[in-house]
C-alpha cells in the first residue's frame, strides 16, 4: 500500500496541533479565571500569562518547521 | 494536486544564503538585513534621545521612553532593585528592541521579491536576522554566556557553584552532585531552547506565508492577511518572551540566597519560570 507523504505531513500538523491548543486554552482559561478574582493583579497575571503561551507556542513551531522543511 | 502542495518550490530554504563570497566566507541575506536592522534601530534610538526632553514635545520620542521605562518597569519587578534593574537595562533593551524590529522586518512587503545572484543561484536579497538559526543562537549563546559573567561578578565562584551543586542539605550530600550535573546542563538546554523557539516561531511564520499565498492562488492576498496579523501578534510576544526569560535568568542566577542587602528597599523573588 503506498502513502502519501502529504497526508503524512498534515497529520503531522494536526496532531502536533492538538497539544499546544490544549495548553494554549488552558493557560488563557486560569489568566480570566485569577483575572476575575484578582482585577488589581491584571498586568502581572496577562504578562505571566503571555509568557507562558509563547513558551507552548513554540512547540506548534517545531511541528511546523519539521513539516515544512522536509521533503 | 496543488492544494496539497505544502512546501512550495519558491519557498523559504532552512539556510540563509550567501550573497557575496567574502574570501570563502559567505556573507549571508540574513547577515546583511540584520545589519541595515541594527542600523535602523541605532538611528531611531539616537534620535529619540537627542529630541528626549523633560517636557516631552516629539511623539517619538516619548514613545521610546515609555518602551524604555516599560523595560524598567519590568526589570523592578523581576530584579527587585531600581539600581539593579538600570544595571541590567542596556541588554535586555536591545534585545527587544533588535529581535522585535527583525521579526517585523521579515513583514514588509517586497522584502523577499528582490532578488540577487551569486555564482548562477538566484537568492533573495533580504531575509530575517531570526529566520537564520545561526543568528537567534549566536544571541542565545551571548544571552547566557552575559547570564554567567555576571553570576560570577557578583557571587564570587564559589557561591555561583553552589546554586548548582548544593540544592539538597547538607552540602556533602552525595545526590547534589547529580542534581548539579543536571543542573549544569540546564544552561545549556536553556541556550538550544532560547534559539530554537525564537527560530522557530519567526521561520515557520515565514513559511506559513508562503504556504497560504500558494493556496490562496489568485485571493493570496486576502488570504494571507489573517497569518499577517498573527505574525505581528508572534513577532511582539516572541522578542517580549526573549527579553523576559533572559530578564528571570539574570535575575535567578545573580540572587544571592543570604539575606543581608535589604538595604535597597523592598526586595521580591524574582518570578520562577523554567523553559
Amino acid at each position: 500500500m503506498e502513502i502519501d507523504a502529504n497526508l503524512i505531513k498534515g497529520l503531522t500538523i494536526a496532531f502536533g496541533a492538538i497539544g499546544p491548543a490544549i495548553g494554549v486554552g488552558l493557560i488563557g482559561a486560569s489568566a480570566v479565571r485569577s483575572v476575575g478574582r484578582n482585577p488589581e493583579a491584571q498586568g502581572k497575571v496577562l504578562s505571566t500569562a503571555f509568557i507562558m503561551a509563547g513558551l507552548v507556542d513554540a512547540v506548534l513551531a517545531f511541528v511546523l518547521v519539521i513539516v515544512f522543511t522536509t521533503s | 494536486m496543488r492544494l496539497f502542495n505544502f512546501a512550495a518550490e519558491g519557498g523559504v530554504p532552512l539556510a540563509a544564503e550567501p550573497i557575496i563570497n567574502l574570501g570563502g566566507f559567505g556573507f549571508t541575506n540574513a547577515m546583511f538585513y540584520g545589519l541595515i536592522m541594527a542600523a535602523v534601530v541605532l538611528t531611531l534610538f539616537t534620535f529619540a534621545a537627542r529630541r528626549s526632553t523633560v517636557k516631552p514635545h516629539n511623539k517619538l520620542a516619548f514613545a521610546i521612553e515609555s518602551l524604555v521605562e516599560m523595560v524598567i518597569q519590568l526589570g523592578e519587578d523581576n530584579f527587585g532593585s531600581r539600581k539593579k534593574a538600570l544595571k541590567h537595562l542596556p541588554l535586555l533593551l536591545t534585545l527587544f528592541t533588535f529581535i522585535l524590529f527583525s521579526n517585523l522586518s521579515g513583514l514588509i512587503p517586497g522584502v523577499g521579491s528582490i532578488s540577487i545572484t551569486n555564482d548562477g543561484h538566484v537568492s533573495p536579497l533580504l531575509r530575517p536576522f531570526t529566520t537564520d538559526l545561526n543568528a537567534t543562537l549566536g544571541m542565545a549563546i551571548l544571552t547566557i554566556g552575559t547570564v554567567q559573567f555576571w553570576a560570577l561578578r557578583e557571587l564570587g565562584l564559589r557561591r555561583h557553584l553552589k546554586h548548582y551543586f548544593s540544592v539538597v542539605e547538607p552540602w556533602w550530600n552525595p545526590m547534589n552532585a547529580f542534581i548539579g550535573l543536571i543542573e549544569v546542563m540546564g544552561e545549556f538546554i536553556r541556550i538550544i531552547t532560547l534559539s530554537m523557539r525564537l527560530f522557530g516561531v519567526i521561520y515557520a511564520g515565514e513559511v506559513l506565508l508562503h504556504v497560504i499565498a500558494d493556496l490562496g492562488g489568485n485571493f493570496g492576498p486576502i488570504a494571507t492577511f489573517p497569518v499577517y496579523l498573527m505574525e505581528i501578534f508572534f513577532s511582539g510576544i516572541q522578542a517580549y518572551l526573549f527579553m523576559m526569560l533572559t530578564m528571570v535568568y539574570m535575575a535567578n542566577a545573580t540572587h544571592s540566597d543570604d539575606h543581608d542587602e535589604h538595604d535597597e528597599g523592598v526586595t521580591t523573588d524574582p518570578v520562577k519560570v523554567t523553559g
